[in-house]
């Protein structure tokens, strides 16, 4: 019936998860600390940058597009399979996301606060960022509804919005349950607040299950829409490399490689830190790495259309843009993300390596290395090489971008930190959802 | 479920460690019309069935908050466009296209929200002070049953719960 162990109990479940939350160790400091350094490294580059000019970045003309835009695009797809994994698989009831989707939906909303930096790093006057929203204003004017940018800041705020009501919703009787085996009075009354009093009865859970299957379908749509919405700020304009109908579903697979990666990557240590095996199993990580195989393949058809395309469309441009990507000066950006996204997932075909945890944590990593360099490839090489020869231009990033690019990584590390020492970071309710009910005549009888 | 009887003055809580106990507990519960509490760790099909068959109206904010955002979504869109009419590209001033994504995405924003409200009004939380009768172990691994009784049906209700393998029943002014 269940896809968890048998053994688990409800109080066996409540005393793993609620585990997690016991005082930091030391182990946890060191971390917490250097993620600190990282976020402070980005906040100095970044306050330079605004002390000093958008020219301290590597970015000019033709190239307007580079690392802060990678980068928006590389936290807006590490978000995407957090909701996948919550609200799509919750719609299809696979039972195997149950242990794995909190840790899911939390990096979904922490990747979409990083990611919403990005935009407002990239101005040259990011004070004025508010410019993009439609508010009656003394200049008298409205922003563009047809520029797929504004697109962009309905999609990623719609998006927030919701992946963060649905994470907190699905918190809630998890914050209950954590309120009423906490022993600080800190946390006693923090949990109380945070689970907004919660006590479930009957006629609670008949609306909140109501309520929680209709957040999934609204999230649902968001996980095809969002990074859909982001790839048409590529593909409504006419760059060669950029102006392809495939876009959409490419960005949409893209995303959810590249997030499922990013949960293996934050689940594997966590499990091996709190000592969690009965809850997420060697079976969670073979379904995962399927679901790796299955989005690499679609990534690496999706490499191989736009050659294709390129070709056929007789665009000297085209051709010319799908020639320079894999053997033009930024050759080694084309292969590092070619080898990471389309050879190595291959080797999980292996069924043995699908629950090789050091693999798979070793593949993780190296997965979003290539994603992250997939997105370099769209900007850079497109806008390094368009029509004009007179126009083709450089691009070197400067340190500043890259203490940024750290400093993100510093922001989300300590979002997920503080996250996993506060909040339940596994589905305490759920997780007993799909247990069997403990009844005397059998099912979860060793309940005690 | 039953009528609520306003003279009872007995609170009655007792806790279950398995649904079938709870579940035959219920079952003469209803039989003797008496109103009562089910505190469960999770939502649990069989006792939802027994206690809370109906339909729960979160829905209806649903479906008006998205049918709300798909009007807003486009209003703004076409309202704002018209009133500064900046024609790009050769499209239309109105492009209904364009707007789609906008009324979309405030579909689902509006859909959310009214979804969440909903839950706080039907659900109604958040609940300010701790309900007589909850404890801390049926969000853990106990089931809760909480109702009300007239003191001289007390000896009967205990005798009752007893036979349903009842735990840790505790009887205390229902004021």
């Amino acid at each position: 019936m269940a896809s968890t162990d048998s053994k688990l109990t409800y109080a066996l479940v409540d005393k793993l998860v609620l585990d997690t939350l016991k005082p930091p160790t030391q182990g946890w400091y060191v971390l917490f600390s250097i993620i600190l350094l990282l976020l402070g490294l980005g906040v100095f580059c970044w306050t330079y940058q605004i002390l000093n000019g958008i020219g301290m970045s590597g970015k000019s003309n033709p190239v307007n597009w580079g690392v802060y835009i990678t980068t928006f695009v590389f936290w807006v797809g590490i978000a995407h399979s957090g909701t996948l994994i919550s609200a799509v698989l919750y719609l299809f009831r696979a039972k195997f996301r149950m242990p794995i989707y909190r840790i899911a939906e939390a990096m979904t909303v922490f990747a979409v606060l990083t990611a919403g930096l990005f935009p407002i790093i990239h101005l040259g006057r990011p004070w004025t960022f508010y410019w993009l929203l439609p508010y009656p204003n003394q200049m008298q004017l409205w922003p563009n509804f047809r520029s797929p940018l504004l697109w962009d800041v309905f999609a990623v705020s719609t998006y927030l919005t919701i992946s963060s009501v649905f994470f907190f919703v699905g918190l809630i009787p998890d914050i209950a349950a954590a309120r009423d085996k906490a022993q600080s009075k800190f946390r006693k009354i923090l949990y109380s607040v945070a689970s907004l009093g919660w006590r479930g009865d009957a006629e609670k859970w008949k609306h909140y299950s109501s309520a929680y299957l209709l957040f999934a379908a609204f999230a649902t749509p968001l996980v095809v829409s969002v990074h859909s919405v982001v790839s048409w700020d590529f593909a409504v304009s006419v760059i060669p490399g950029w102006h392809a109908t495939i876009f959409p579903p490419y960005f949409v697979a893209g995303a959810i490689f590249s997030g499922v990666a990013m949960v293996l990557t934050l689940i594997i240590p966590l499990r091996a830190v709190y000592r969690l095996h009965p809850l997420v199993k060697n079976e969670h990580f073979d379904a995962m790495s399927k679901l790796i195989i299955v989005t690499s393949c679609i990534v690496g058809y999706a490499y191989i259309t736009e050659f294709y395309i390129a070709w056929w469309s007789n665009n000297k441009f085209e051709r010319y843009q799908f020639w320079f990507r894999p053997f033009g000066e930024l050759a080694v950006n084309f292969w590092i993300m070619f080898v990471c996204n389309v050879i190595l997932p291959q080797f999980l075909w292996i069924k043995s390596l699908r629950t090789n945890i050091p693999f798979l944590f070793i593949l993780s990593i190296l997965i979003n290395v290539g994603m992250w360099f997939e997105r370099y490839n769209i900007i850079l090489q497109s806008l390094y090489r368009d029509y004009l020869p007179s126009a083709w231009g450089h691009y070197n990033f400067s340190w500043l971008e890259l203490g940024i690019l750290a400093g993100s990584f510093g922001w989300f590390g300590m979002w997920m930190l503080l996250f996993i020492k506060f909040f339940p970071s596994f589905a305490i309710t759920e997780i007993k959802e799909i247990l069997p009910a403990p009844t005397r005549s059998g099912g979860n009888s060793e309940h005690h | 479920m039953s009528t609520i009887r306003s003279f009872d003055n007995r609170l009655v809580i007792a806790s279950f460690s398995y649904v079938d106990d709870l579940l035959k507990a219920i079952d003469f519960l209803k039989s003797k019309g008496i109103d009562f509490k089910v505190y469960t760790p999770c939502p649990v099909p069989e006792i939802q069935e027994s206690v809370e068959n109906g339909w729960s109206g979160v829905r209806v904010f649903t479906f008006l908050g998205a049918v709300l955002g798909l009007v807003a979504g486009f209003a703004l869109a076409i309202l704002t466009s018209l009133d500064w009419p900046l024609r790009t590209s050769a499209k239309e001033i109105v492009s209904i296209p364009g707007f789609v994504v906008v009324g979309y995405e405030l579909t689902i924003l509006l859909g959310g929200l009214a979804t969440l409200f909903g839950l706080f009004v039907l659900a109604k939380v958040p609940v300010i002070f701790r309900p007589v009768g909850y404890r801390e172990e049926f969000s853990s691994d106990r089931f809760g049953l909480v109702f009300k009784c007239l003191d001289e049906e007390v000896k009967f209700f205990l005798g009752r719960l007893r036979d349903c393998n009842a735990e840790d029943i505790e009887v205390r002014d229902s004021f």
